[in-house]
C-alpha cells in the first residue's frame, strides 16, 4: 500500500510547524510498512490533485496571503473544488482552513474572495484568539479528544452545509462564541489546531489515515502502534487547558 | 530635571534595593514604577549619553556583550542592561541606577539591547546615536504577531530617530528593507559569498518573498536560514554590498572561529573567542556598532579575541567531569545553527534538551518541528545520552521520537535538582539547550552547585 500525500502551499502556508504534521502522517505510515510520498505543490505550479491520496494545506503569514490568493485564482481553486466534491481527503489547518470557505472579511470590512467548497466564512477581529485548546472531536470524525494551540483573529462560522469538526471544551475553536471547532465536509477536516496537531493526538492523525486508505483500498485495518510518548504528551496537556 | 522625575528616580532606586533585598533580581519592576510617576524619565535621563541599541530576533545578548568588551577594554565609562531587562521599564531602571538622584548619569556610554517589540516606545527616549538590528527571524509567533510585524515596531521606532547611524545586516532581506524607506546613514555587515557555507535555496526560510515585490527571490548563496545573497528578480530589491564584511571563514571550532574581516576595504584577520556561524555575525555587527560610535574596528576586534559571553550563551560550567556548555535556543533558525554546531563536535556526549512555554519563551511551542531535530539522528552515533526536561518535556519526547531516535534512549527528566544530580556524575562533556525561561531556572540549579554568578550580577 501506498499514500500519496500532496504537500499544498509549503513555500507560503508554513507558520506553524506544519512539517511536523506530515512528519506525523508519513511516520505512522512507515511504522506500519506502508509507504508514502509527499509532493510539494509551491506557487505557481499546478498539478493533477486526481492524482493524490491526502492534500495537507496549512497556516500562514497575512503578508503571503496575498500571493496566494493571486495563484489560487489561476486555476487551482476550481481544481480544489472537484477534488473535495470527488471526495480527496483534506487536511486544511488555519489560514489552509479558512481558504477553503466562501470568504474572508476584515474586521474593516474588506472582502477576500475564497474557494467557496465548505459552507463557512471568516470574519476579522481586532482580537486575537491565542492559546492552548481542545475539543472532542464528532463521532463522524473518530471521536477523539484533541489538544492543541489556536493563534487566529478570524472568526469563523459555519454554514448548514458543514458540520464541526467538534465541540470546545477550553479555548475559542471557530469564534469563541457557538462552542464548535472546526469543519468537515465530505472527506475534508478543516482545524484552527496548529502546534502541530497530529503528533499529540495519535487517535486523529489515524482516523484520517484510515479515511485516505478506505476511500483508495477499501477496509483497512491499521497495525497498533506503541503510541507512550505521544499519549504522554496529549494527556499532560489535556490535563494543564481546563 | 524636574520634581516629578526625582521622586520616580528615588522611587526606583528604592525598589531596587528593596527587591535585592529580598533576593529578587528587581531589574524591570522599579522602573515600571518610576515610569508611572514620570513618562519621559528614560528621555530626561539619556538625553547626554551615547549610547549604541542593539534589537533583532537572534544575537541581541551576544553582541551586546562583544560591544561591551571593547567599551571596556578601550576602558570609557559605559552602562548596560546585562541581565536581559530589555524593555522600556528594565532600560530606565538601568540608568536610574547609574543616575544621580538630580538625574546626571555619570556614564559616558550605554550599551543598549531592546526587545524589538519594544523599539516602537523604547528608541524615541532612548536616542541612540546607533543602533544595530541583528536579524529578523520568525520568533515567538504569539508575542509578536507575524514576523512583518515585528519589523514595523522596528520601523517605527527608527522613525523617531532619523539622525541615528543604522548598522544593518546586508545578508537578511527583512530586516535590510529598513533602509528602504528610513533616512538614516546606513552602515552595513554581512559575510561575504566566498565565506558562505552553501549554494541554491534556503531550506528553512522565513522570507520566501520579496517584501516590495512579492516576487521569490532568488539567492548567489545562503549562509543560515533566509540569510545570504538575496536578488528579487522583478524589483531589483538585493542584498547591499557590505562595510564590514567577513571574506573569509578560516577556521570553524568548537572554542571559536577565525575569519578574514573587510573593514571598509580593509582586510583583517579576526579571532572570535565564540563558536559557531550564527557568532560570526555576532563579531562582524559588533565591529560595525564600535567602530560607528567611535571607538574604531580595531577595539572590537581585540575584544572579539578574548570575550567571554555567558549568560546561558555557549556558556560554559564546571559541571560533569568533561565540563558542560549552554546554548540558548529560542526559534528555528537559532536551534538549526546549535544543531549545527554541534555536528562538528568529534568526542561523545550528553544533550539536555529543554523547552518551556512560558511568555519570555512563547506559549506556543509548534517552532520546535521547524528546527531540524532530525540533525540529531545524524550524529547519533556520538550521543551518550539524550534528557529531556522542561514545562515541555513531554512535548519534546515526542518531536525527538518523530526526528528518528528511539522513544527508549529519550530519558525524561523534570526535576533540575535531580537532573544536575545526575548530569555531575557524568563523564562525557554535557551540552544543553534550553529556552529563556528554562535556561533561568536550570542556570541557577547549576550556578548554586558549582559556583557562577546569579543573573542580574552578570
Ligand atoms: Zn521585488
Amino acid at each position: 500500500m501506498e499514500l500519496k500525500i500532496c504537500h499544498m502551499y509549503p513555500d507560503v502556508l508554513n507558520l506553524y510547524g506544519d512539517g511536523g504534521n506530515i512528519r506525523c502522517l508519513t511516520q505512522r505510515l512507515a511504522w506500519r510498512g506502508i509507504e508514502s510520498s509527499v509532493t510539494r505543490l509551491p506557487i505557481g505550479e499546478m498539478a493533477l490533485l486526481a492524482g493524490f491520496d491526502l492534500v495537507f494545506i496549512g497556516g500562514g503569514q497575512d503578508f503571503e496571503q496575498q500571493v496566494l490568493l493571486e495563484d489560487l485564482h489561476r486555476g487551482k481553486d476550481k481544481e480544489i473544488r472537484a477534488a473535495v466534491e470527488d471526495g480527496l481527503p483534506f487536511l486544511t489547518i488555519c489560514g489552509g482552513y479558512q481558504m477553503l470557505g466562501a470568504y474572508y472579511e476584515t474586521h474593516d470590512g474588506q472582502r477576500c474572495d475564497f474557494i467557496g467548497v465548505l459552507d463557512l466564512y471568516t470574519v476579522g477581529s481586532p482580537t486575537r484568539m491565542i492559546g492552548n485548546y481542545k475539543f472532542q472531536c464528532g463521532p463522524e470524525s473518530g471521536g477523539s479528544l484533541v489538544v492543541g494551540f489556536e493563534n487566529h483573529s478570524g472568526k469563523t462560522w459555519l454554514g448548514s452545509g458543514v458540520q464541526p469538526l467538534g465541540r470546545v471544551l477550553a479555548g475559542f475553536g471557530n469564534n469563541g462564541e457557538d462552542g464548535t471547532e472546526g469543519a468537515r465536509y465530505k472527506n475534508v477536516f478543516g482545524t484552527y489546531s496548529h502546534g502541530p496537531l497530529l503528533p499529540k493526538n495519535p487517535a486523529l492523525c489515524d482516523y484520517i489515515l484510515s479515511t485516505a486508505l478506505r476511500r483508495k483500498y477499501g477496509a483497512v485495518e491499521l497495525t497498533p502502534l506503541d503510541d507512550a510518548a505521544e499519549l504522554a504528551a496529549h494527556d499532560e496537556m489535556c490535563e494543564r487547558v481546563q | 530635571m524636574n520634581l516629578r522625575a526625582v521622586l520616580a528616580i528615588i522611587l526606583c532606586k528604592l525598589l531596587r534595593r528593596i527587591s535585592r533585598l529580598l533576593h529578587r533580581g528587581g531589574t524591570a519592576m522599579p522602573g515600571r514604577f518610576a515610569l508611572k510617576l514620570c513618562p519621559n524619565l528614560l528621555e530626561l535621563l539619556a538625553r547626554d549619553v551615547k549610547t549604541v541599541a542593539i534589537t533583532g530576533t537572534n544575537g541581541k545578548t551576544t553582541s551586546a556583550r562583544m560591544i561591551e568588551e571593547a567599551f571596556a577594554r578601550e576602558g570609557k565609562s559605559y552602562l548596560t542592561n546585562r541581565s536581559g531587562a530589555n524593555l522600556l521599564s528594565g532600560i530606565t531602571t538601568e540608568f536610574v541606577m547609574n543616575s544621580t538622584l538630580f538625574g546626571k548619569v555619570d556614564k559616558e556610554y550605554a550599551v543598549i539591547e531592546c526587545d524589538e517589540a519594544a523599539a516602537r516606545t523604547v528608541f524615541g527616549q532612548l536616542r541612540p546615536r546607533v543602533v544595530v538590528v541583528t536579524n529578523l527571524f520568525r520568533d515567538q509567533l504569539d508575542r509578536y504577531g507575524e514576523v512583518t510585524h515585528t519589523l514595523e515596531n522596528i520601523r517605527e521606532g527608527l522613525k523617531r530617530i532619523p539622525e541615528a547611524r543604522l548598522c544593518l545586516n546586508a545578508d537578511c532581506s527583512l530586516s535590510s528593507s529598513l533602509a528602504l524607506d528610513l533616512p538614516n546613514p546606513v552602515a552595513w555587515f554581512g559575510i561575504d559569498a566566498g565565506a558562505a557555507a552553501s549554494r541554491g535555496k534556503p531550506s528553512l526560510s522565513d522570507a520566501t518573498h520579496c517584501i516590495r515585490c512579492k516576487t521569490e527571490y532568488e539567492y548567489d548563496y545562503i549562509t543560515y536560514g533566509h540569510l545570504g545573497g538575496f536578488r528579487c528578480p522583478r524589483c531589483g530589491y538585493s542584498r547591499h554590498a557590505a562595510d564590514y564584511a567577513v571574506t573569509d571563514v578560516l577556521e570553524l571550532r568548537g572554542s571559536g572561529s577565525r575569519v578574514v574581516m573587510s573593514i571598509h576595504g580593509e582586510k583583517q584577520l579576526v579571532n572570535v573567542n565564540l563558536p559557531a556561524m550564527y557568532n560570526i555575525y555576532n563579531a562582524v555587527g559588533a565591529v560595525a556598532a564600535v567602530s560607528e560610535i567611535g571607538l574604531g574596528a580595531q577595539a572590537a576586534v581585540e575584544a572579539l579575541a578574548s570575550f567571554h559571553c555567558g549568560f546561558g550563551r555557549m556558556e560554559q560550567f564546571e559541571l560533569g567531569k568533561s565540563g558542560t556548555r549552554m546554548m540558548l535556543v529560542k526559534n528555528p533558525a537559532g536551534c538549526n545553527q546549535v544543531i549545527e554546531f554541534l555536528q562538528d563536535i568529534t568526542d561523545r556526549f550528553v544533550l539536555v534538551i529543554c523547552l518551556n512555554d512560558r511568555g519570555a519563551d512563547g506559549t506556543d511551542i509548534s517552532w520546535i518541528w521547524d528546527a531540524d531535530f532530525e540533525g540529531l539522528t545524524r550524529m547519533a552515533g556520538r550521543i551518550e545520552q539524550i534528557v529531556v526536561s522542561g514545562d515541555r518535556a513531554g512535548d519534546m519526547r515526542v518531536r525527538i521520537k518523530y526526528a528518528g531516535i528511539a522513544d527508549e534512549h529519550i530519558r525524561v527528566e523534570r526535576d533540575y535538582e535531580k537532573l544536575v544530580d545526575w548530569l555531575a556524575g557524568q563523564e562525557k562533556p554535557i551540552y544543553i539547550m534550553p529556552t529563556y525561561t528554562a535556561m533561568l531556572d536550570l542556570r541557577q540549579t547549576i550556578v548554586h552547585r558549582c559556583g557562577g554568578t546569579d543573573f542580574w550580577e552578570g
